[in-house]
């Protein structure tokens, strides 16, 4: 599904010019669940960033369902993101002033997707998060752990081909953070393929392999068993 | 004795706290100052959109203020009135402030306890003759109660009583420079050409020049017996001539002395009361069909009635005022939603103040002072963009204004008053919305931003609502600006012109020569002549004479114009029915011509023939015109007679040119103009031009109306563009995500202006009815007026929400392109 090769990003200020990745390359089979891993400022977030079209790499190939994207116009990484890819934030990210339902909604009136539908689809899934009953409540209202099911709902209701997920459980307590994880494995055995970056190596075992990321490089590949 | 320790403990302390209290007030204006020059855009914003306002502001209230100041500088003012007389017909109400000779020695025989009494005369511009040198100007006619009544101070020369005698000429300052030069005038006797020749005039006085805010002007004053006609009708109550002027004495109410008046008019109006009633007239409230009234002083500058004013309703320097008050409004909404729409950003650094101890009120200082600091410096750039541009002011809107008013403690209090209110409530009222948050809140960056937005809100559809107020009253005016000018008036004003004969050449001589002169140029087609000019000429000036007599029993009246042979011809008039005066008919001076109203006032199937008993002789009617307005589209076209009697004066000689190469037609008949009367001093000009000028004060208007919208337009949107960048700070985090979540530019464009174009749609809908009451009534004031159209408030709101959103998008589009990475981290 992914495959990238000798990927590069800078970062440049007045002063100094920061490799954020080296070369990088890795490929990602449909149906996989990724971990990405490392230490602060190793990479991994610029290296979801691309992955999720948000940004594009200075150097190298990203091929993404067998087409080349790296130097996609805005507008057509826009369009490729919105129908295949979901994104899971560390900081949930919900918009305060819409109600779970509307924020969950939001993806769906994005892609087109028309009323009647968009109700039945976004109900679908609320169900199967299980936060029906929140549904006209505000992101406020909720705990962090419903929080994060609101946003993960939000990240799958447009049935992504791929999720990316930055530290899902990072604003979550033990308990809510396995539920956050249950849920995550859920949808890959459903078929979805999943990229998340972490700090836990908790979370990471969740994974069926894990990327270890150094100064913007590869060091090494886990395979779980 | 040295002090006790506790004494220079308390001194230390009182010491300590002023100290405190200074640097206090330092670190005030420090923050105040780095606070701004960290938001410069919202400091430029602030302060450019307040200067602005204050400049505007300031030249406007100037302009109303000396509206409004007009006649005030007499000591006298309260106590002085000017007489009028109103007559009720059947259909009709007459109100004229123009008096019989006879008037003023009854009045003041009748009633002794009327302190002072003069006649005010317009002797007209008029020749005078100093030594082999010719001057000419304004005379007036007064008697000498004048100067005991009105403030006018005479600075060289008798001042008890400048005007004692009949031959006494009292001349202002400007004039007594004109014809002596550094000589003393005192004494020196000048000549005032008169009806048969020339006449010695001794001059007592040199008065100061009227001020600008004064309904007198004069450039000399002579006694009223040197009056054209004052001989002839020292005892004519029926011919009406001069305004008259009384003060009463102090503390007399003017409503008592109007009832006062009625026995006086029961017994010198007697005879006209009589046929007044006989003619069907509607008596008044108080049962008259003919009673006098009083006009106090400074109200003539704004009356209709008074011949001494300029009309200016006193509705126009309120709505100056108002203008004026609108702008700051709209200014003052910036800054109050500015300071608003900042305390979100700026909650951290207020929650940190009170964690650290300051109390409620030292916050409201500290961003009162801030916003003293923006104000103060806004009101300093205003004064000076005014002071800059107030030549241009004056040229551009006609105005009559100067900084010397600025020096009244009226203006300044006015002025300071609004400026500490202003500072006050956009740096207070936010300031305290602020602080009364609560300190757990407010360190963690959040305040109520629900209440100020609700408040924000109101604030923008008040500001938009006045400025497409402004926008929709600058379209009607100018449609009826337009309607006004290109309405045909039913002669033809474009290829005739007017010349203005003025006082020192015979006008029958003049319109002689001018004919046979022009008569060789194949471009003139005909000369006439006539005493009442269409439109307003260069010599700005313009007259009506009114005549009415008994035609078969009833009273009938009519306008009465003194016109030549060719009138109809030179002005392409259109005979319905009769004949042309023409040379032709030998005995044309005792024939007229009427229009198509004064036919119908005559009541006849067939006036041909008819004849009419005006001025002692029987005038013949030799045919009918079709009406055209001789006077302005403020006005139906009223009943009017044309006669050819050389015993009326002509005052302009009007050309007909052909069509094509009007300007050189023009510098032709100027030329020969010149050479028939070297003394000229007035230029001649086309009637389009003159009929355009009838209209300057409808044209001011506009222009006020059409500044006042764009500079409220401007400032408003300025408004919105800071608003829009305090929105689009505060929802950084939620574009980035809509973005991520596949929003596109103009999802995210049409997300952050939909709610301020709702906004601005309801302030178009608050706006609409007023402008449409507001004008509906204004263009009452006009016999011939346009529709106002629905088409132009769609036309004028679809301007104003595509302006809005251009400045929406501005910053919209902005942020809507960002990368959400970067939108997202930031949080």
């Amino acid at each position: 599904m992914i495959k990238i090769t000798n990927l590069e990003k800078f970062y440049r200020t007045e002063e100094v010019e920061t490799i954020a990745l080296n070369k990088l390359s890795m490929h990602v089979d449909t149906g996989e669940f990724v971990a990405i891993m490392g230490p602060s400022g190793c990479g991994k977030s610029t290296l979801l960033n691309i992955l999720g079209m948000l940004d594009d790499p200075d150097e190298g190939s990203y091929v993404f369902n067998d087409i080349e994207v790296a130097h996609f116009t805005e507008r057509k990484r826009a369009d490729l993101r919105k129908h295949n890819i979901g994104f899971v934030f560390q900081s949930f990210n919900l918009i305060d002033e819409l109600t779970v339902f509307e924020n969950v909604e939001l993806p769906l009136i994005y892609t087109g997707v028309p009323s009647a539908e968009r109700v039945k689809r976004v109900e679908e899934v609320l169900d199967k998060m299980q936060i029906m009953h929140r549904r006209n409540h505000y992101p406020q209202q909720l705990s962090g752990g419903q929080q994060q099911r609101v946003a993960i709902a939000r990240a799958v209701v447009n049935k992504p081909k791929l999720i990316l997920a930055d530290e899902p459980t990072g604003n979550l307590d033990s308990s809510n953070g396995n539920d956050v994880m249950e849920l995550l494995t859920d949808l890959n055995e459903q078929g979805t393929t999943i990229i998340m970056v972490t700090h836990s190596e908790h979370d990471a075992r969740y994974s069926h392999r894990i990327i270890r990321l150094l100064d913007g490089q590869t060091v090494m590949e886990n395979i779980m068993i | 004795m040295s002090p006790s320790p506790l004494c220079k403990r308390r001194g230390m302390v009182e010491k300590i706290n002023e100290n405190k209290k200074s640097l206090m007030i330092k670190n005030y204006f420090k923050i105040a100052l780095r606070n701004m020059w960290k938001h410069k855009t919202f400091t430029f914003i602030n302060i450019t959109g307040m200067a602005v306002a204050f400049g505007a502001a300031l030249l406007l209230t100037l302009t109303a203020f000396f509206e409004l100041s007009f006649d005030t500088f007499h000591q006298n003012k309260n106590d002085v009135y000017q007489l009028y007389i109103e007559q009720h017909h059947a259909n009709s109400v007459d109100e004229g402030s123009t008096m019989p000779i006879p008037m003023t020695p009854a009045l003041k025989a009748e009633f002794p306890d009327v302190v002072h009494i003069t006649r005010y005369g317009d002797f007209g511009g008029s020749a005078l003759r100093y030594g082999d040198k010719i001057f000419n100007d304004d005379v007036r006619c007064v008697d000498a109660d004048f100067f005991k009544m009105f403030t006018f101070p005479i600075v060289n020369g008798s001042t008890i009583n400048p005007l004692a005698d009949k031959n006494d000429i009292v001349l202002s300052a400007t004039v007594a420079k004109n014809i002596f030069g550094n000589q003393n005038p005192i004494g020196k006797l000048i000549e005032l050409k008169v009806d048969n020749g020339w006449k010695s005039m001794n001059v007592t006085a040199v008065a100061a020049d009227a001020p600008k805010n004064s309904s007198f002007d004069f450039g000399l004053l002579c006694r009223f017996e040197q009056f054209p006609g004052y001989d002839q009708n020292i005892n004519e109550w029926n011919s009406q001539s001069h305004n008259v002027f009384l003060q009463l004495p102090t503390g007399e109410k003017q409503a008592v002395f109007e009832q006062k008046l009625k026995t006086f008019v029961q017994k010198h109006y007697d005879a006209s009361i009589k046929q007044l009633i006989h003619d069907g007239a509607k008596p008044d409230n108080n049962g008259q069909v003919l009673s006098l009234h009083l006009i106090p002083l400074t109200d003539i500058h704004f009356s209709a009635i008074s011949s001494q004013s300029r009309a200016i309703s006193k509705f126009y320097p309120y709505l100056v005022l108002l203008i004026s008050l609108f702008i700051m409004f709209i200014a003052c909404t910036n800054f109050i939603n500015l300071s608003l729409g900042r305390a979100f950003t700026r909650a951290k650094e207020i929650g940190v103040r009170k964690v650290i101890g300051a109390t409620k009120t030292q916050l409201i200082v500290q961003f009162c002072s801030e916003s003293f600091v923006i104000c103060g410096i806004s009101l300093i750039l205003g004064v000076i963009a005014a002071c800059i541009f107030l030549p241009q002011y004056k040229l551009a809107f006609n105005q009559q204004v100067s900084l010397n008013i600025l020096a009244s403690p009226a203006i300044i209090s006015y002025i300071l008053g609004g400026f500490v209110l202003i500072s006050l409530l956009a740096g207070g009222y936010p300031a305290w919305l602020m602080s009364v948050g609560k300190t757990a809140q407010t360190v963690k960056g959040k305040v109520g931003a629900g209440q100020s937005s609700s408040l924000r809100n109101s604030l923008m559809v008040v500001q938009f609502a006045l400025s497409s107020l402004l926008i929709i009253c600058t379209a009607i005016t100018w449609q009826q600006l337009n309607y006004m000018r290109t309405k045909p008036l039913g002669y033809n004003k474009s290829e005739v012109v007017s010349i203005p004969i003025g006082s020192n050449i015979d006008p029958e001589k003049a319109l002689t020569q001018m004919r046979s002169k022009l008569s060789s140029y194949p471009q003139v087609v005909s000369v006439t002549g006539t005493d009442m000019n269409l439109g307003k000429g260069l010599d700005n000036s313009s007259s009506t004479s009114i005549m009415s007599f008994n035609y078969k029993g009833r009273t009938v009246s009519t306008n009465w114009l003194r016109v030549d042979y060719d009138y109809v011809k030179t002005l392409g008039l259109q005979v319905v029915n009769g004949r042309d005066l023409s040379r032709s008919f030998g005995a044309d001076s005792t024939m007229v011509l009427i229009n198509q109203k004064m036919a119908e006032e005559l009541g006849e199937k067939n006036p041909i023939g008819d004849l009419l008993p005006t001025d002692g002789a029987k005038l013949q009617v030799a045919g009918i015109v079709k009406d055209f307005n001789f006077k302005s589209l403020h006005h139906e076209i009223a009943p009017l007679t044309m006669v050819i009697r050389t015993g009326w004066p002509i005052n302009y000689i009007l050309v007909r040119v052909k069509s094509g190469n009007l300007a050189s037609s023009m510098a032709l008949i100027n030329k020969v103009w010149k050479d028939t009367n070297p003394h000229t001093e007035v230029g001649a000009s086309f009637l389009d031009e003159n009929t355009e000028r009838q209209y300057n004060k409808e044209t001011d208007l506009s222009k006020i109306f059409v500044t006042g919208a764009i500079i409220s337009i401007v400032i408003s949107c300025m408004g919105l563009f800071a608003i829009v960048i305090l929105i689009i700070t505060q929802r950084t985090k939620e574009i980035g995500i809509r973005k991520v979540l596949g929003a596109s530019v103009n999802n995210i464009l049409f997300l952050i202006s939909k709610d301020f174009l709702k906004l601005v749609l309801i302030s178009i809908c608050i706006a609409s009815p007023i402008a449409w009451y507001a004008m509906d009534k204004w263009l009452q004031g006009f016999e011939y007026r346009i529709q106002i159209q629905w088409w132009v408030f769609v036309i004028t709101g679809t301007i104003a929400l595509i302006i809005a959103f251009v400045t929406i998008s501005f910053q919209s589009i902005k942020a809507a392109v960002l990368n959400p990475v970067k939108s997202l981290r930031s949080e």
